[in-house]
C-alpha cells in the first residue's frame, strides 16, 4: 500500500510538472489567445444573412458543422451506432418475456418518489437541449443521451416489469427508433425533392442555397430561427438515440435464466 | 486565465486519484463508482476547456449509461475481482 502511494504521488507530480511546462511554462511556445484563421471562417459563415450562399443559418457553430458542413460524416456515424444496436437486437431475437406485475419489485418507496420527481425535470432538460440544438450547445445525440437516463432510472428503481406496465415494450422502442431514423433519411432527400419539383439543381443534405444550387430550407418560422434542416435532424436524432438506448437497456435487463432456458429449448428441437 | 489552469489541474488530479482507486479496488461495483467520479472531474475539465457540447454528451453517457451497462455486466458475472 505504501509503495502504491509513492507511485501515485510521483505520477501526480510528473503530470503537474508536464502540464506546467506545456502551458504556463511556455514549452509549446507562447500561449495563443487570439482567434485562429479556421475559427474566423466558421464565425463568418455560420450565421451570416448578408452572405446567403455560404451560411448555415445557425448561431451554434458546432451543430452547424456536425449536420451541415460535414453532414455525411454524421450520417455514417449514426449508421455505425444503429448497426451496433441491431446486433444486440439480433442476439436476443425470439426470446419471449414473462409478463409480471411490477408491484413488489424495485427499490424502496423513498427512491421511487425521488425518481418520480426527477423524471419531469429530465424530460424538460432533454427536450430543451434537442429543440435548442441549433441555438445553444447541445443537439440530437446529447438530448437523446440525457433522455436515455430515464428508462435506466425506471428499470433500476421500479424494475423492468414497470416498463412493460407502461407499455414501453421492445417493439415500441424499435418502432420509435425507426421513426427517428426515417426522419433523418427523409430530411436528407427533402432538398432534392424540392429541386426536382421546381426544376432546380440541388444536393442531398443541402441546408441553405449554394451558388449553383438555389434550394434553401426555411431558416425562419415567423420570427424564430429554426436553421432549416438542422432542427429536423436534431429532433429525429433525439428520437432515434433515446429509443435506441431504451431498447438496449430493455434487452440488457432481461433475466439471464430465461434467455438460457429458451436457448437450450431451441437446441433440443434441432 | 490562471484560475482556469488551477481548476483544470485540480480536476485532473482528482481524476488521477479516482482512476487509481478504480484500478486497485477489488469490489467491482465500487470500482464503477470511482470510474464515474473520474468522469465527473473530466466533465469539469471539458467545461473549462470551453467544450460545452462535449460536456452535455459526456455527462449522461459516463455517469448514467456507462455505469449502468457495466453494472448489468457485473450482475451477470462475479462481484469481486479475484487475483
Amino acid at each position: 500500500m505504501k509503495k502504491d502511494m509513492i507511485v501515485a504521488v510521483c505520477l501526480a507530480i510528473v503530470i503537474v510538472i508536464m502540464s506546467y511546462i506545456a502551458t504556463l511554462g511556455g514549452g509549446l511556445g507562447p500561449l495563443f489567445n487570439g482567434v485562429r484563421p479556421l475559427t474566423i471562417i466558421y464565425l463568418n459563415t455560420t450565421l451570416n444573412i448578408h452572405n446567403p450562399n455560404f451560411t448555415a443559418m445557425s448561431p451554434e457553430a458546432v451543430t452547424a458543422i456536425v449536420w451541415d458542413y460535414r453532414g455525411l460524416d454524421t450520417l455514417f456515424e449514426t449508421a455505425v451506432f444503429y448497426l451496433a444496436i441491431i446486433g444486440s437486437v439480433a442476439i436476443y431475437r425470439g426470446i419471449d418475456e414473462k409478463l409480471r406485475i411490477s408491484e413488489g419489485f424495485g427499490l424502496s418507496k423513498i427512491v421511487k418518489v425521488v425518481t418520480k420527481l426527477l423524471i419531469p425535470m429530465n424530460i424538460a432538460i432533454a427536450t430543451s437541449i434537442a429543440l435548442h440544438g441549433h441555438l445553444t450547445p447541445g443537439g440530437g445525440f446529447q438530448a437523446g443521451a440525457a433522455m436515455a437516463v430515464i428508462p435506466m432510472l425506471l428499470i433500476i428503481a421500479f424494475s423492468r416489469y414497470f416498463l412493460l406496465d407502461i407499455r414501453l415494450s421492445r417493439g415500441l422502442a424499435l418502432a420509435l427508433r425507426s421513426v427517428g431514423l426515417l426522419g433523418i433519411a427523409l430530411t436528407v432527400f427533402i432538398p432534392v425533392v424540392i429541386g426536382l419539383v421546381n426544376g432546380l439543381n440541388a444536393y442531398i443534405m443541402q441546408n441553405q442555397a449554394k451558388v449553383n444550387a438555389p434550394v434553401s430550407l426555411p431558416a425562419f418560422v415567423g420570427s424564430s430561427l429554426i436553421s432549416g434542416s438542422l432542427i429536423m435532424y436534431n429532433v429525429s436524432e433525439f428520437l432515434a438515440v433515446t429509443f435506441g438506448f431504451t431498447l438496449l437497456f430493455i434487452l440488457l435487463s432481461i433475466e439471464e435464466g430465461l434467455v438460457k432456458e429458451q436457448m437450450r429449448g431451441e437446441g433440443v428441437e434441432h | 486565465m490562471e484560475l482556469t489552469y488551477l481548476l483544470l489541474a485540480i480536476s485532473m488530479l482528482f481524476a488521477l486519484v479516482a482512476t487509481y482507486l478504480a484500478i486497485v479496488e477489488k469490489s467491482l461495483v465500487k470500482a464503477v463508482v470511482y470510474s464515474a467520479l473520474q468522469s465527473v472531474s473530466f466533465t469539469l475539465a471539458l467545461y473549462l476547456l470551453k467544450a460545452p457540447d462535449i460536456v452535455l454528451v459526456y455527462l449522461p453517457i459516463t455517469v448514467g449509461v456507462y455505469p449502468a451497462a457495466i453494472l448489468f455486466l457485473i450482475r451477470k458475472t462475479e462481484e469481486v475481482e479475484e487475483v
